[in-house]
């Protein structure tokens, strides 16, 4: 058995007294960072980078993977009390984990999210055992017209996101599409919408938008709110074990955020937030009886955490195989190694095997942490988010401008900040949910960058589209997803459970 | 009497850099990145700079500054005080290609910039797919030639060197292919091994990794001369391709007006690094071979490049704006 003798390499390096020190440390900072809203994973990891140089290669890299999956744990307990996502994976947690929390049910809710997120961790992290060299190879057989497919997909769903009208949320799809189209054409270099800021050129800063909109706009809205609404639902926690029922609604969940979660964290582009969209949305489609979403289901928690813990496991697949970064925060991971002079790619498993081996036995370490940070203390991280709000409020205002401007070093993304959060104001005031917006706006460069890439290589010839098998496929759920959504009978169904 | 007060001025100025680049550096140094931390440049500088602060006894500090085509980082450089404690690592990019292809960029090199030295030059790649039918560079370009704009080549964006050079090949030798841009090299080089695309034109540490497994092959280097870890890939001078000469190098560059004395210093000192064995074999490890030239000389380089990089632009029409 191959993979015994290999993940025996793995836990000699990621059990020694330094290595597990690190792994603590990185889940550690993961788990707080991610309950700060404002800092997530990529201006963490951005920021430690550069004292990774004088760390050994395996160290660096178990830190820095601990903060990006540790931050997956983390950013749901803020999205459960605050409504707030502590990081932009958790967005559509508060979608039903806010919910839960108002009806006194926020310990089931933490303590559903860290269950999933454990299980989805450790069999993400099998999965990366076992099968990354053909996973990798998967990957590799996805060809531009398959990616568009697969966005196509991934925006219809998106409709089904939103709580309120279908309208609006087409509406907010089509303007984060349009914001996706700022920036330099990558097929012709062509800056679009720039107006001359250099800061433009690579488009909307990401993390400015959804900080801005979920972030700051919430605390505005917030503090017009006098009374009820305004508190910590931290006080009623309760228990933060799920009662058995909980448990049982929640496993086919699981196990079905897992599976996405696994598959889209491959892919590039995928990785644990559009896992966590594309969860939700199954979930909120197949799961039986279906009547609850939005309003405080477990089922709601339990899939997209599970899922975008899942997701931040498996991206490290295409990255430590193919030196291809499937998110920016992987991006900066392999920058960490080539600042070790390592080049991330096929030859890192065969010539390094105590580097990828250590990391992937320390990611199970590292989710066991998790499980023992979130479970028993969770009430310590929830005590950070109880303090009173008009000091909590002003130190989200603070986190999210650190978190913005050390991603880049730039002022003009903190002047993004204050624009989308003035625009995440109205459109909370207009009822309109951002989150499809949201993913417009990472979809839509995307899917233009796929589709114009699949029509230069086909010479022009658009049946590569349905020619290419895996691309057919998601054309085909597509249409059939937006069928689901258009009959109107169907339509007339959901606005009805909408309004229960 | 004005000449003796002259006289004065002179011998005190003299007098006052001689104590200025005594004293240097006084404080710490920054060293400023056109790209995130871990890239190509990013990592010269955090080999320099450690170096440069253990000799010195003064932090040096790598400042990333990222995004709009380098312009935000080299301006920041530019418009930096020239006193010696704000410096730029930058590449081929930033000060060949940019200017061929912004003409409005923001700066200007020989107005707003002093070499210090050149720090890493590294071979760009012609390489293909191992499933691909060329097995030589004249299979390769015969092929571009029988079938122009036909086949496909990766690179790692428009407007890159190497996508210049793809250029340049189509206009002095007449092998035309179809420029599939990515978002950088590493994504160039996964389309390439996954077969996407037939071929791709590479910095060689991108497509090292590549190589060692198999799934691409280097056919010829853009560079004078062979690359002693690679001895074995030709160049595309001696497969008969003369004109074209190409590589990814990174520099080190100071404001304008810093004290000559101030930059001979920080020559001086990073000339003594680049000789020393572990930071030559970083280098080498990317395949790339370690700098040290002389200012007057990577001035030189520079200015020579842009011209050959400003002539393929106009002539193969390449727009950026």
């Amino acid at each position: 058995m191959e993979i015994l003798s290999n993940l025996a390499i793995g836990f000699g390096v990621a059990v020694t007294l330094k290595n597990l020190a690190y792994c603590f440390l990185g889940v550690f900072l993961g788990t707080l960072i991610g309950v700060l809203p404002g800092i997530g994973p990529v201006a963490t990891v951005a920021m430690l980078l550069p004292l990774t140089f004088a760390l050994d290669p395996a160290t660096a890299m178990i830190m820095l993977a601990g903060i990006y999956y540790g931050a997956q744990y983390g950013g749901s307990t803020t999205a459960i009390l605050v409504n707030i996502p502590g990081e932009s994976s958790a967005v559509v947690t508060t979608l039903d984990g806010y919910q839960m929390a108002r009806q006194g049910r926020a310990g089931p809710a933490l303590g559903i999210a860290a269950i999933g997120s454990f299980v989805a961790g450790t069999i993400a992290t099998l999965v990366v055992a076992l099968f990354s060299p053909p996973l990798a190879e998967i990957a590799l057989k996805f060809q531009p017209a398959d990616y568009f497919s697969l966005m196509v997909f991934g925006l219809i769903g998106a409709v089904v996101l939103a709580r309120g009208s279908l309208r609006k949320a087409i509406a907010m799809v089509v303007i984060g599409l349009l914001l996706g189209l700022v920036g330099t054409d990558v097929n012709s270099g062509v800056m679009r919408f720039t107006f001359g800021i250099p800061a433009l050129t690579e488009g909307i800063s990401f993390v400015a938008l959804a900080m801005g909109m979920f972030g700051i706009a919430e605390v505005v809205y917030n503090l017009e709110q006098r009374g009820a609404s305004r508190q910590v639902f931290g006080s009623r926690l309760g228990s933060v074990l799920p009662s058995r029922a909980d448990l049982a609604q929640s496993a086919p969940a699981i196990a079905r955020g897992t599976l996405l979660g696994s598959v889209l964290g491959i892919l590039p582009g995928g990785g644990a937030l559009l896992s966590s969209f594309a969860a939700y949305t199954i979930e909120k489609k197949v799961a039986r009886p279906p009547r609850n979403f939005g309003d405080g289901d477990i089922r709601g928690v339990a899939a997209p955490e599970s899922a975008n813990n899942a997701g931040a496991q498996t991206s490290f697949i295409p990255m430590l195989t193919l030196g291809v970064p499937s998110n920016p925060t992987m991006a900066l991971m392999i920058g960490a190694l080539m600042i070790q002079g390592i080049q991330p790619g096929p030859q890192v498993m065969s010539q390094r095997p105590e580097l990828f081996w250590g990391v992937v036995a320390s990611m199970w370490i590292g989710n066991l942490f998790l499980l023992a940070l979130n479970l028993p203390m969770v009430g310590l991280w929830v005590r950070l988010l109880a303090v009173p709000y008009r000091m909590l409020f002003p130190a989200i205002l603070v986190f999210c401008c650190i978190g913005v401007f050390t991603i880049n070093n730039n002022v003009f993304d903190l002047f993004q900040l204050v624009v989308f959060a003035g625009i995440g104001y109205v459109l909370l005031k207009l009822g309109c949910e951002p989150a499809p917006l949201v993913l417009g706006l990472v979809l839509g460069p995307m899917m233009e960058e796929y589709l114009r890439r699949a029509l230069l290589i086909s010479l022009g010839d658009p049946t590569v589209l349905v020619t290419s098998p895996i691309s057919a496929v998601f054309l085909l759920a597509a249409v059939l997803l937006l069928a689901s959504i258009a009959i109107p009978t169907i339509r007339a169904k959901r606005e009805e459970a909408m309004k229960e | 009497m004005r000449f003796l007060a002259a006289i004065a001025t002179a011998t005190m100025t003299l007098a006052a850099t001689q104590a200025w680049s005594q004293d240097y550096p006084a404080k710490p140094i920054r060293i400023l990145v056109p790209f995130a931390p871990g890239g190509f440049v990013d990592t010269a500088a955090r080999i320099v700079g450690q170096k440069l602060g253990e000799r010195w006894g003064q932090q040096v500090i790598v400042e990333n500054r990222p995004g709009g085509n380098g312009f935000i980082a080299v301006l920041a450089a530019a418009k930096a005080p020239a006193d010696g404690y704000t410096l730029l690592m930058a590449h081929t990019g930033e000060f060949v290609v940019n200017p061929a292809v912004f003409p409005n960029a923001p700066y200007d090199f020989e107005r707003d910039f002093r070499p210090i030295t050149l720090i890493n030059d590294a071979p760009i790649a012609w390489v293909v797919n191992n499933n691909a039918p060329y097995k030589t560079m004249q299979d390769l370009l015969a092929a571009a030639k029988a079938t122009p704009n036909k086949i496909g080549a990766s690179s790692p964006g428009n407007g890159s060197i190497n996508h210049l050079v793809m250029e340049w090949m189509g206009l002095t030798h007449g092998s035309k292919f179809l420029h599939v841009p990515y978002k950088g090299g590493a994504p160039a080089m996964a389309a390439t091994a996954g077969g996407e695309v037939p071929a791709g034109i590479a910095a060689l540490s991108s497509a090292m990794p590549h190589m060692q497994s198999g799934r691409v092959r280097a056919l010829a280097l853009t560079t004078a001369e062979r690359t002693p870890a690679f001895k074995d890939i030709p160049t595309l001078k001696e497969l008969g391709v003369k004109e074209v000469e190409a590589s990814i190098w990174v520099g080190l560059f100071a404001p304008k007006n810093v004290p000559q004395p101030i930059a001979d210093k920080i020559y001086g000192e990073v000339a003594k690094i680049l000789e020393l064995p572990d930071v030559k074999a970083r280098f080498a490890a990317g395949g790339g071979v370690t700098g040290g030239m002389k200012p007057a000389e990577f001035t030189a380089k520079i200015k020579r490049e842009s011209t050959s990089a400003k002539k393929v632009v106009v002539e193969a029409k390449i727009k950026a704006e």
